[in-house]
């Protein structure tokens, strides 16, 4: 039987969960036309993906992590732009996750800690998409392709063992 | 008033002003409705799929079958027509969530955001849509006037107004 | 009427993003100024009469919410309405940056149609005076 600590655990990652499915469905329909459906993790893709990392301060500390496979991104990125596939540059794709991993951090983060206050380090491209905090992970497959999202946090409890 | 019966995976252009363009049994397909009212010039396009590259052989023979396929058609058919793509009032109608008969969700999401991205890549905005939910619709569009109505589920047509500027500012939306 | 604005954003790809929108909305087309942060903007201010600043908050150099601050002491400044355009839902932002003068606000994501029909409101307003 779970002690008070552990269902306090439980229950936080099921609102991490919700937040993040709900607020990356929402982005990922509004501006990138594209549906999310939260799965298992199969993480083959992992090795090919484009990374991008957000660093995060303030009432909470840590970073914010968004992987996308290639034909994902590639999809996504034309989409945004408006343009077909082959009309778009490998920057301008480049430039469209680091300002979607943007708008799908400070999204979940405001939804998730409506009463926070944080700053947000500019989106980088990031080697990989591992992170050693305490971690919340989610894996959604797209239209075409795949996405994840990774929040380390640097200030949460570890939880008991 | 002459109706124009647009079926499924179909497309229709008049600029018969007695004509009503009318399509009907919007489940997960959606209806593009187009309307030029200084050429008075309209089109409805009714597809079932989003994307041709689902069937190529298909959309060789029907391509108001696809969005990618269908919403270009109709845009040229219209231009031949006399219309001008930045007048147009463009509206959208379906895409509703139905399971198929073995418990699936059909592609009614799928199918509305596809015409979200071609419309946005053809460079039109979207005027006013009556999208998603369970219910099937029928939806007409008036050549005389451009105005379009939609029925959902009931027997009671409402007309698919433009969205205007709300007076309320933000402070009343915190 | 031409409408000039100002697209305050440290991202090149969603500056581009709302000029094509500002494009597609049918407002005549009037001159379209860039910046990708707050001092780069009132660089921009010091040089071109604008009908509206479209600003996202979260940039370096100088944020959105300074950039409303400096905006507020300029009396020819003071007077352009200004867009919020930002990821940050939290109500205190939110009320923060109107507190500061923020004719809008819209958050990120946001379809076009939104936008269009924020753009619509303001510049409608601040025409009608």
């Amino acid at each position: 039987m779970p002690n008070d600590l552990e269902r306090t655990a439980i229950a936080d990652q099921d609102v991490d969960f919700h937040v993040i499915d709900r607020v990356a469905a929402e982005v990922l329909e509004t501006m990138f036309f594209t549906e999310a459906v939260a799965n298992g993790c199969d993480h083959a893709w992992f090795g090919s993906a484009i990374t991008a990392r957000i660093q995060f301060e303030g009432s909470h500390v840590g970073q914010f992590l968004l992987g996308v496979s290639l034909d994902a991104a590639r999809s996504m990125a034309a989409g945004f732009l408006g343009l077909a596939e082959d009309e778009m540059t490998e920057k301008d794709c480049r430039q469209v996750i680091l300002e979607l991993s943007n708008i799908l951090c400070g999204s979940v983060l405001s939804n998730r800690w409506p009463d926070s206050r944080l700053s947000l380090a500019p989106p980088e491209l990031a080697g990989c998409n591992c992170c050693k905090e305490h971690a919340v992970h989610r894996c959604f497959a797209l239209t075409e392709g795949a996405l994840s999202v990774t929040i380390c946090c640097a200030d949460a409890p570890e939880p008991r063992v | 008033m002459k109706p124009l019966v647009v079926g499924i995976s179909d497309c229709k252009v008049s600029r018969d002003s007695d004509a009503v363009l009318v399509t009907y049994a919007l489940g997960s397909c959606i209806a593009v409705a187009m309307y030029d009212p200084a050429a008075k010039v309209g089109g409805l396009l009714h597809y079932m799929l989003p994307e041709s590259s689902l069937d190529a052989a298909k959309a060789q023979r029907n391509p108001f079958m696809f969005a990618d396929t269908g919403i270009p058609r109709l845009v040229e058919a219209l231009t031949a027509g006399g219309a001008i793509p930045r007048r147009m009032t463009v509206r959208l109608a379906g895409g509703a969530q139905v399971l198929d008969s073995e418990g699936v969700f059909q592609i009614g999401k799928r199918n509305y955001l596809a015409a979200r991205r071609i419309l946005w890549k053809a460079g039109i905005l979207i005027a006013a849509e009556a999208v998603g939910g369970e219910v099937s619709r029928t939806t007409r569009l008036e050549l005389a006037t451009g105005r379009m109505w939609v029925r959902e589920g009931g027997d009671i047509d409402r007309e698919l107004l433009e969205h205007r500027a709300s007076p309320k500012k933000v402070m009343e939306r915190v | 009427m031409a409408f000039s604005v100002l697209i305050v954003d440290d991202s090149p790809v969603m500056r581009g993003f709302i000029r094509r929108v500002m494009t597609l909305s049918g407002f005549e087309a009037g001159d379209c100024w860039e910046a990708s942060n707050g001092e780069e903007a009132l660089a921009q201010l010091r040089e071109h009469e604008v009908d509206v600043i479209l600003t996202d908050i979260n940039m370096p150099k100088m944020n959105g919410e300074e950039l409303l601050r400096q905006l507020e002491t300029d009396a020819r400044l003071r007077s352009v309405p200004a867009l919020v355009i930002s990821t940050d839902a939290t109500k205190d932002r939110i009320l923060r940056m109107i507190s500061l003068g923020a004719e809008g606000y819209i958050t990120k994501p946001f379809t076009p149609e939104a936008l269009r029909e924020e753009l619509e409101r303001i510049l409608g307003e601040s025409h009608a005076q």
